[in-house]
Order: structure tokens, then sequence, then C-alpha cells
């Protein structure tokens, strides 16, 4: 089928589509209010639970920072509340970016350069976040036991042996998972950016 | 309440163009409702900014396009789904076989484009100017052309395999 072809087989189609009417009043409204409730009910789930978990987390340990009586607990205690503040809000801030584009105004082409550069910005946030597990991973064992048991665990051996090496284990498995995730993601962005070009 | 009115107007007499905007972005029936409950949704966010700068038609086709981009590009969202069953059900069986088919043929030759293509193949069926679809895209009147012709080559080789 060649383009004139398809030119006339699109009007024809198009033609049997505006003899149908299907939209009425209610449904349009019924339509907007119900996507409103549903963009606010859908809005990025797993960063908002996430976001709410880690400033929690930040609330009990800056309420009982005074337990931290080393120096090692309160670098440990410090760091978690630097990585559970900043984390969150450059993610929520990334996935704000990502809505925020405007596409009323925007071109198609302006609007693929905005959200692929909002795209990539969020997948940088999400990629260090994962890193700083291993740090969190690290740290928050040892700060959460002084504070919930009043254990020092960097004087226990014993626990390190194993959580350590667990710890290392399901990190690694899931940052396999991850990766495969967003390299997928990226090149997608790329792909999308080589079509702008040629 | 008149501007409730007047996007309801609008909606309706174009109702056509959302359709057919998810009918070339989506690979099935579900995420071709969602996509135009999006549209409609983000039609009626930005209606207020409309100031009749362009055709009402040409904003919408930007809108929709964008929205198109955007909203598929992105993670699924977990909102819940309408259940607008009768929305996007436009039948386009036609009575004459022939036609039934060559609309099917159509749409395998226009999913065989990329993102870029598949806008521009949209606004030149639909019978936009170079002009319009220059505005609508953003790419210069040359590069549509460019597009267009390179889109005809792909035509051509998909017609000898």
């Amino acid at each position: 089928m060649d383009l004139d072809e398809m030119k006339r087989t699109w009007g024809e189609m198009s033609n049997e589509i505006d003899k149908q009417k299907k939209l009425t009043d209610k449904l349009i409204i019924i339509m907007t209010q119900q996507k409103y409730n549903n963009v606010l009910r859908g809005i990025s789930i797993p960063e908002t639970i996430g976001a709410v978990i880690c400033f929690a987390t930040v609330l009990f340990v800056a309420f009982n920072f005074n337990k931290l009586d080393t120096w090692y607990l309160q670098l440990s205690g410090l760091l978690s509340l630097i990585i559970l503040i900043v984390l969150p809000v450059l993610s929520l801030r990334s996935i704000q970016k990502m809505n925020a584009i405007n596409i009323s105004k925007n071109n198609l082409k302006q609007t693929i350069i905005d959200f692929n550069k909002a795209k990539q910005q969020f997948n940088t946030v999400q990629k260090t976040g994962f890193y700083m597990s291993f740090i969190i991973l690290i740290i928050s064992l040892p700060v959460a036991s002084k504070l919930l048991s009043n254990k020092d665990l960097f004087l226990e051996e014993k626990v390190w042996l194993w959580y350590i090496p667990f710890g290392f284990l399901f990190l690694y498995l899931f940052a396999k998972m991850v990766y495969k995730y967003y390299k997928k993601s990226t090149t997608n962005a790329e792909n999308l950016l080589k079509e702008l070009d040629n | 309440m008149q501007q409730k009115k007047e996007f309801i107007k609008a909606i309706k007499e174009n109702e056509g163009i959302i359709f057919k905007v998810t009918s070339i972005y989506c690979a099935n029936k579900e995420d071709q409702k969602d996509l135009y409950q999006e549209i409609v949704y983000q039609l009626w966010k930005s209606f207020p900014l409309f100031r009749n700068e362009s055709k009402i038609t040409t904003w919408m086709y930007r809108v929709a396009l964008n929205t198109s981009i955007t909203h598929l590009k992105k993670e699924k969202r977990n909102g819940t789904k309408l259940e607008l069953d009768e929305l996007v059900e436009y039948k386009i069986e036609h009575k004459n076989t022939l036609i039934e088919e060559r609309i099917q043929i159509l749409y395998a030759h226009i999913k065989n484009l990329n993102t870029i293509e598949k806008g521009i193949i949209l606004l030149y069926l639909e019978g936009k100017s170079y002009d319009e679809i220059a505005s609508i895209t953003g790419f210069s009147n040359t590069n549509i052309g460019t597009r267009i012709g390179r889109i005809k080559q792909k035509l051509k080789s998909e017609i000898k395999k």
C-alpha cells in the first residue's frame, strides 16, 4: 500500500468514525473527574510510600539521636539521616519534573526533548539511590540495634559474619534486576532522541 | 460553567481525533482506553490556557500527540481503570470486507513506523499542510518533507518484501 492509497483508506475510515458520536456530556465529565482522582491516587505510589517510610525513620532517628553514644554510631546515624532525607526529596522532585512538562504549549519535538531530560534525571536519581542502599545496608543495622535494643553491633563480630555476605548477595541479585530495567529505559530514551536527529 | 460547556462541545465535535491518535500509538484496547482518558483529562486541564491563537484542532492534535509520547513512555501507573468499555469502541469494521482489509493493512504499515514518524504520518493522513504539521511537531517544513519522503521509501521496501 503506497502513501496515496493509505490516505484514501484513512479518509474512508475517518468518515466512518465521524458518523459515530460516542461521547456524551456526562461521559466527558465523569472521565475528567475520575481521571483526576486516578492521577492523584496513581502518582508514583512506590516512591511516595518509600518517602513516607524514609521520613518516619528520619524522625525516629533524630528524636533518639542522643542514644547513639559513640562517634561511629553517631556518624552512622548522621549519614543515615542525610541519605534518608536527600534521596526521597530528589526522587519526588524528579517525578514532579516529569509531570510538569507543558504538553499544551510544547510542540512534539520539545516534548520529547523535555521528557527525555526529565526521564534521564529520574533514572540517575534512582541509580544513585540504589548505590546508596549499599551504604544504608551497612550503617542502618547498628543504628537500629542501638536505638531499639541498646546493643552496639560494631562490637559483635558474629553478626557481621552473616549480615554482610547475605546483605550483599541480596543487593547483588537486586542490582542485576535494576540494571536490566534502567538499561532498557535508557536505551528507549536514547532511541527516541536518535529519531529526532534523523 | 460556560468553560465546561465549551470544552464538552469541542471534545464532542472532535472526538475522532482522540480515537485516531490513540489507535496509532497503542498496541491493545486496554492501553488505548487508558490513553484516551488521559488525553481527555490533559485537554480539560489545559483548556483554560487555550486562547484561540491556533485552531482548536491544531491544539488538540498537539496535546494528544504530546500526551501519547509522555504517557506511554512512563511506567504503568497503579490508578484504577475506568469502566468505560463503550468509550473507544468505535466501529471501523465496514460492510465491505475489502475496505476493512485495507484498514488493517494501513494500521500494519503505521505500526512499523517509529514514534515520530507515526505522529507525522497521522497528521499527513489527516490532510494537514506541511505548515500545520511543522507547527504541531516543531520540525521545519523541509524536515517534514524529508521525513515523509523517508516514510514513502519505507512503505515501498515493505511492499517489495
